[in-house]
């Protein structure tokens, strides 16, 4: 581990510090002494960066940015982290079982990723939002927590075929190498050669193209949030966009503090993938 | 002598966008216990796809066999997958060509040793990895505790086919394919390993076949040859016999284009010209027939059949050396 730390170079550093902090925010934000984020200041709305107070400034409505940055980091990083996990697992578990089996099936569950990667990621997101969370009364707007939850089923729904292709063609490659055929010639079962001989030498490729994943869903409720589908009214960095979205040439900070944090996570997270896909190639590339 | 392997009118047939490939056409080939047999023959002659269809590895929708496999009294090609895979490991073992991509990048060879053992012959953890040790020190590997725990991009060429060998003898399988064990290796260790080999096979009592391109090396290292030629045995006899008295011109062939330390400096080593029929278009006659120096007009219209010369030595030929009628052209 410290090995691995010392011969990290300092840009691979700052971001895995920067994923750290994030984490660190998204698990402990609430205990900070920090002004409530749903609460305005209507002492000083649209504060400047640096005012005393509020080290980020306030939007026009007085809500302080510091503390929603960090209070938000949590469901941003939450719904990344889970549709990413959830949607991988899924997506990679249909690929590789896909690609090892062949046949039929495989050319049916091929085609149908390629027909879900071939509509725009935030379209499709946009289009399960706009199904699932329609509320069943209209005058009522459904509960911020519900609109989560519809955000994290459309994001992982979209994450599936994503990871789910990257793990079918990694298995296609490994597939016929000979070591698959020594392990059936020594009488393995399918289960044990795919859990054993397949998976180890799919997953660094699954690794990174998941660490860009959480960059591009990270992107996606940004993106929701800002068209008004997003947890608009809850805390998280695309609420914090979608909020100011049309006054933020009056106050232009309450802009940049979540897209500057936005953009620094996903730069730290597409860094950390290819990073570790670096890494865990080396052994396949001294053979 | 009892037969452990007998192979009956074995048809390997591909599906390809050109159509039918057949690749083993009606190979039959008894292996009596206790004994190595080679089978030689040039590239795409269907060795490989012999030995693995007589394995049944190969698998998909695209292949089809037609034929029989008794293996030990078991006919493994009217076996469902499950059974025929029981045979595997501790019945048959095979090891590759290649040691590069034979092993596993990721995991240790000390894991891949004891896989075998733990899953085909129900091991702890702990007699595995003793085994497993002990494996690696029967196949020669000095210091196998350090090399148990080493990944194979840390072994050599030579140092991989032996853990190879340690992983296909883990389960003390009665019959072992070798395919072209020592093809991807150099010289010297070429030679080492065909020596390991056959210690192996007197000590364990196991059965091989030893596949192979090389006259050579099956010249040193068996009982019984079969010359494999587009996808059919187109010779056979007992290793001396064949080497004493070929019939077949493509064996001679064969042989002659082996150089020779003895032989003059400084001339061109005999080729066979030519190259192999196309497998999805074969010829009607001797598949051999337009690249035999032999040949004449029956060659290219008649399909030869498989000749019994006496002893065992089939041939498939029909003006076979050593008869003044082939002497002739």
């Amino acid at each position: 581990m410290r090995k691995a730390l010392k011969q990290m170079d300092k840009f691979t550093k700052t971001c895995v510090g920067w994923m750290i902090l994030m984490v660190l925010f998204a698990a402990v934000g609430p205990l900070l002494p920090l002004p409530d984020p749903r609460e305005a200041d209507f002492e000083s709305l649209g504060a400047s960066i640096f005012s005393p107070g509020h080290i980020l400034g306030t939007d026009s409505n007085g809500y302080d940015l510091l503390s929603n940055v960090v209070n938000g980091a949590r469901t941003s990083l939450m719904i990344a982290f889970v549709s990413v996990v959830i949607g991988g697992t899924i997506g990679s578990t249909i690929g590789i079982l896909s690609a090892y089996f062949r046949g039929r099936l495989d050319y049916f569950i091929n085609t149908l990723f390629n027909i879900i990667l071939s509509i725009p990621n935030l379209v499709l997101s946009l289009a399960l939002v706009a199904i699932l969370a329609t509320s069943a009364d209209p005058t009522i707007p459904t509960s911020p927590n519900r609109r989560v939850y519809v955000i994290l089923i459309s994001l992982t729904f979209v994450i599936i075929p994503i990871l789910g292709r990257i793990a079918r063609g990694a298995t296609l490659t490994w597939i016929n190498r000979e070591f698959v055929l020594a392990a059936r010639s020594m009488g393995m079962k399918d289960r044990h050669i795919i859990l054993r001989h397949i998976v180890p030498n799919v997953l660094p490729a699954i690794y990174s193209v998941g660490f860009l994943a959480i960059g591009v869903v990270i992107v996606a409720e940004g993106s929701l949030s800002l068209l008004g589908v997003g947890v608009v009214d809850g805390v998280s960095w695309g609420a914090m966009i979608a909020r100011v979205a049309g006054e933020f040439t009056f106050t232009p900070q309450s802009m940049y503090v979540p897209v500057t944090v936005l953009a620094l996570t996903v730069i730290a997270s597409n860094q950390i993938g290819d990073y570790l896909r670096s890494r865990l190639d080396l052994r396949e590339g001294k053979i | 002598m009892t037969t452990l392997l007998s192979i009956r009118d074995l048809v390997v047939k591909f599906r390809t966008h050109r159509g039918m490939l057949e690749a083993v056409r009606g190979v039959s080939l008894d292996i009596p216990e206790g004994t190595s047999i080679g089978i030689v023959g040039e590239s795409g002659s269907g060795k490989t796809v012999l030995s693995r269809a007589a394995m049944g590895l190969l698998s998909g929708s695209n292949v089809e066999r037609t034929g029989t496999v008794t293996f030990d009294g078991n006919e493994l090609t009217a076996m469902t997958r499950d059974e025929v895979r029981e045979q595997f490991g501790t019945g048959i073992a095979m090891i590759f060509q290649d040691p590069m991509t034979a092993l596993n990048p990721v995991r240790r060879v000390g894991t891949q040793i004891a896989e075998g053992l733990r899953i085909r012959l129900g091991m702890s953890k702990q007699d595995a990895t003793k085994r497993s040790a002990e494996l690696l020190a029967f196949v020669r590997i000095p210091d196998p505790e350090s090399v148990l725990k080493k990944f194979p991009y840390q072994l050599s060429g030579g140092m991989r086919q032996r853990v190879m060998i340690a992983i296909a003898i883990a389960c003390n399988p009665k019959l072992l394919f070798a395919d072209e064990p020592t093809t991807a290796l150099d010289v010297t260790v070429q030679a080492q390993i065909l020596t390991l080999l056959a210690d192996l096979r007197k000590e364990l009592g196991m059965s091989m076949v030893l596949v192979t391109h090389d006259l050579g090396v099956v010249a040193n290292n068996t009982d019984y040859v079969a010359v494999m030629y587009a996808g059919e045995i187109v010779e056979q006899a007992p290793t001396t016999e064949l080497f004493a008295n070929m019939k077949m011109p493509y064996t001679e062939a064969l042989l002659k284009s082996i150089p020779k330390i003895d032989g003059p400096a400084h001339v061109r080593l005999p080729v066979i010209d030519g190259r192999l029929p196309d497998p999805t278009d074969r010829p009607a006659g001797c598949g051999f027939a337009p690249r035999c120096t032999y040949a004449q007009a029956k060659c290219h219209s008649d399909h030869p059949p498989l000749e019994d010369a006496g002893d065992g030595h089939l041939y498939r030929c029909w003006f076979p050396l050593g008869q003044t009628i082939a002497r002739k052209a």
